[in-house]
């Protein structure tokens, strides 16, 4: 049996075939609704574009212009506060180095309350797990404009923020790497008459203590991240010159700063990943 | 190791007594726990530097945080309503006004809440759909094993990693300068940074899917883009989903934020109540948000669990 | 006619093939063997234009294939259809779509992306599936068949091509002897009722001598056999295979079956094809 080529191919072929297979022969309405959700999506995007007036982007080019040459065109750069902004980027690392700090010592102590095979009271773990379930429900930016509120404009408020929903994540973590440790190791340090204490010492500790150290670096990473912009609400930090400049104007000095945060920012996950690289390959190498 | 043993086992089936073991065990112990030491010591006066010049650089002094300290209990104590066992659920009388610590009265302004809840939804909904659909173009020619040529891999990647880079809350002020207060800015930012980071974990994905049926493809004569739309999409287009939806519940933390700068949805409510307010209407708005937050959450889990569950059938 | 000129490809300081100069006239069967590495797999693709070659031509109706850029390119590998080890198909696509891609090269841009197909190109489709016994499977998804279905519906992709040579890379080496014969049934009767030029890499000298017309042999990269299978010796084939003189054993690279009910019945259903 040879085949016919696609040239000579008859409607009594494709007919003998449909009637064959039928199924390989797709209807213009099955075919038209693979398209349905693409068309959807398209048209919600077009009609939500349209509901948030898109129009304004059109209408803005002559600021965009303005702003984007301010951007590009540096003027007076000898008067620029460049001590100032240095500080403000040192603010943003020491506030990420020590909310994460504070974070991880609470949640060392919090993430045990939260381990269910450590804390023996159902309702106080769930009391405690609920807490937590708010701290992270809240974003970081928002504590820092409570914090703001609370203890005024400055660093404390960013680094009291990061704590807070440190607080929330980190613990969370911990109290799963406890709730995954091996059960055998802990008996045997029990068995051995040791104490509560003295059990999460020696039999909790050290399983736990590599997984911990790893989260709360990798947190340090994504906290100086966050901080950059913590300032933005007024709690210390670079973010906070960003906006001051921002609202005097002054938007050369805006580009300025805000390629310093990139550099950083870029700086940082390299920074991380290189320590990550180490890490793993000492682990390897073991 | 090796040479403990061996110089251990020799004296022992001679009879003698084992102490050549024992010191060479000895030895090995206090080299390794100087070398050890030496290591912790290090990283302890490290870690003293950078705690000691972060303290110092950011003010973080025991007697400020002892000052700050009460002023934020005193602070969570203004926000928290009076509400009244008595009234709780009483509606609103008869001249339309509500009852004080009823949860109407707490909630007097539901209904602007709600609204401005809802947009929030809708502008990470827009970021999602328009930020995805950019970093699905860029994420083929981003993908090493995919890319036309090294210029065109060199200049997407480049592109997505300023994407990403890039807060959205800095993109949005900026945006919020160049078009105005409103939700447009927040979906322009959101987006962009949907693009950038949606774009990195697509190529990623690129990267593993299987080169034979892209073979394939070119053998058949087909162009580029054929090799993408059968060879590739049909692979990855589970995994594209699925990070998706992901990013979505994500954008939904960043769209009810990113009214702080002025880009729209319930962070500028929020932004205006804690910044002018120290009342009750503080903790209405944070409990409509994290609620907001959880359910869209919920349900974007159960979506993506049926549909992986669809797809492994 | 197929012309190689002193085709040559280079990686790195490796020839995977060196000064390949070969003529091959329309319908012929050609089987290349060889071990691994011997470049058999390269050649192949190197006529495809898969791979691009370091030097030499490749004519083939009055052009240099080796130079074709683009469209033209695109049009030499719809002209030269390729059958690959491992089958090469899209796993989550259904099989018909699989075939259908034969006819990307053919379909106007904007029907082969948003893939509509017209009714004459399914019933095409169809067709190559149904020569080789696969219509049954046609919504099937290709990642759910065998392997023998899936290399199967491959040759059922390369015949909606309608190609003017087949290309065939190890076309039965990750497959079981029954489907192995199945294939390779398939691929002698697309040249000799179709006929179509087939070069098949086969790594079995037995497979070779009963369904191939001419046998090529590469040892390093260099051809050093080219013949009919009567012309190739034992001693042509040690040094093709470069095994120890007194190991080597024809039936050590053979697939054949002993003729069991299975294959008879099996048999019958390839004279089908």
């Amino acid at each position: 049996m040879t085949t016919a080529a696609f040239d000579t191919l008859t409607d009594a072929h494709v007919e003998s075939a449909r009637r064959a297979h039928p199924g390989a022969f797709a209807s213009r309405w099955s075919t038209a609704k693979r398209f349905i959700p693409l068309a959807v999506a398209i048209l919600y995007v077009i009609a939500s574009l349209w509901y948030f007036e898109f129009g304004r982007l059109l209408d803005a080019s002559e600021r965009v212009w303005a702003l984007l040459r301010n951007f590009v065109v540096w003027r007076d750069m000898d008067t620029w506060a460049y001590r100032q902004i240095y500080v403000g980027i040192s603010q943003t690392l020491a506030m990420a180095f020590l909310g994460t700090l504070l974070g991880t010592l609470g949640s060392l102590v919090v993430g045990f309350l939260a381990a269910k095979n450590v804390m023996p009271f159902g309702i106080l773990r769930q009391i405690v797990r609920r807490f937590l379930d708010i701290l992270r429900g809240i974003d970081q930016l928002v504590w820092g404009l409570v914090f703001v509120r609370a203890v005024g404009l400055g660093p404390l408020a960013g680094v009291l923020a990061i704590f807070v929903s440190d607080l929330g994540t980190l613990s969370k973590l911990y109290s799963e790497a406890i709730e995954n440790i091996d059960r055998k190791q802990v008996e045997g340090i029990r068995a051995t008459g040791a104490g509560p204490l003295a059990v999460i010492r020696y039999g909790y500790v050290p399983q736990v203590l590599p997984v911990f150290i790893s989260q709360s670096l990798y947190f340090l990473e994504s906290n100086t991240r966050s901080a950059t912009i913590l300032g933005i609400v007024g709690a210390g930090g670079i973010g906070m010159i960003i906006i001051e400049r921002f609202r005097a104007s002054l938007y050369d000095q805006v580009a300025f700063v805000v390629l310093n945060v990139l550099v950083l920012i870029f700086a940082i996950d390299w920074l991380s990943k290189r320590v990550r690289l180490w890490a793993i390959g000492e682990q390897g190498e073991r | 190791m090796s040479d403990i043993s061996l110089s251990g086992g020799g004296p022992l089936a001679n009879g003698a007594a084992p102490t050549d073991a024992v010191d060479t065990f000895e030895r090995h112990r206090a080299a390794l726990r100087a070398s050890k030491r030496g290591w912790t010591i290090f990283a302890l006066v490290v870690f003293a530097i950078c705690l000691g010049l972060s303290i110092w650089i950011s003010n973080f002094y025991p007697e400020r945080l002892a000052s700050g300290i009460p002023r934020i209990f005193e602070y969570f104590g203004t926000i928290f309503p009076e509400l009244q066992w008595a009234n709780l659920f009483e509606g609103r009388d008869a001249d339309g006004r509500a009852v004080p610590g009823s949860i109407t009265y707490w909630y007097t302004d539901f209904w602007t809440y709600a609204q401005l809840i809802w947009e929030t939804i809708l502008m990470a909904m827009t970021a999602t759909l328009i930020g995805t659909a950019m970093a699905f173009v860029l994420s083929f020619p981003a993908a090493i094993n995919l890319a036309p040529n090294s210029w065109i891999y060199w200049i997407s990647r480049r592109f997505l990693e300023v994407c990403r880079g890039i807060p959205e809350i800095l993109l949005a002020l900026v945006f919020v300068f160049m078009i105005g207060i409103g939700p447009l800015a927040g979906v322009l930012a959101i987006a962009i940074h949907t693009a950038g980071a949606l774009g990195k974990l697509f190529a990623e994905v690129n990267e593993n899917a299987s080169a034979r049926p892209v073979e394939g493809i070119a053998a058949v004569g087909g162009t580029w883009p054929e090799k993408i739309a059968y060879g590739v999409v049909p692979q990855v287009a589970p995994n594209f989903f699925s990070y998706a939806m992901l990013r979505f519940e994500i954008n939904v933390r960043a769209s009810s934020i990113i009214g702080f700068v002025g880009a729209g949805g319930i962070g500028q409510e929020l932004n205006r109540v804690i910044s002018f307010y120290s009342d009750d209407r503080v903790l209405a708005v944070l409990i409509l948000v994290v609620l907001t937050v959880t359910v869209i959450d919920l349900m974007s889990e159960r979506i993506r669990h049926r549909f992986i569950g669809r797809e492994n059938l | 006619m197929l012309t190689l000129e002193n085709l040559s490809r280079r990686f790195g300081e490796n020839m995977a093939v060196a000064d390949a100069t070969l003529e091959i006239p329309d319908g012929q069967m050609v089987g290349i063997i060889g071990r691994s590495g011997a470049g058999k797999s390269t050649l192949l693709r190197l006529l495809n234009r898969l791979i691009d070659p370091s030097d030499g031509r490749i004519i083939h109706g009055g052009a240099d294939i080796a130079q074709l850029k683009g469209r033209e390119l695109r049009e030499w590998r719809s002209d030269c259809a390729m059958i690959f080890q491992q089958f090469n198909l899209v796993g989550r696509l259904d099989v018909i779509t699989n075939v259908l891609t034969g006819r990307l090269y053919s379909l106007p841009a904007w029907r082969s992306m948003t893939q509509i197909f017209t009714a004459q190109e399914r019933a095409f489709a169809i067709q190559a599936l149904d020569r080789l016994g696969m219509a049954h499977t046609a919504l099937q998804r290709a990642e759910t068949l065998s392997g023998g279905q899936q290399q199967r519906v491959a040759i059922a992709r390369a015949l909606a091509q309608e190609p003017k040579i087949l290309l065939a890379d190890e076309p039965i080496a990750s497959l079981d002897p029954m489907n192995a014969k199945v294939v390779m049934d398939a691929l002698r009767s697309i040249n000799q009722q179709d006929g179509k030029t087939v070069i098949c890499n086969l790594h079995t000298l037995d497979t070779a001598r009963s369904y191939c017309d001419r046998i090529i042999g590469m040892s390093a990269g260099k051809i050093i056999f080219d013949g009919t299978p009567d012309l190739l010796t034992t001693d042509m084939a040690r040094e093709i295979y470069g095994a120890d003189d007194d190991q080597f054993d024809e039936a050590a690279t053979s697939t054949t079956l002993p003729d069991s009910e299975a294959v008879v019945a099996l048999k019958e259903a390839a004279a089908n094809v």
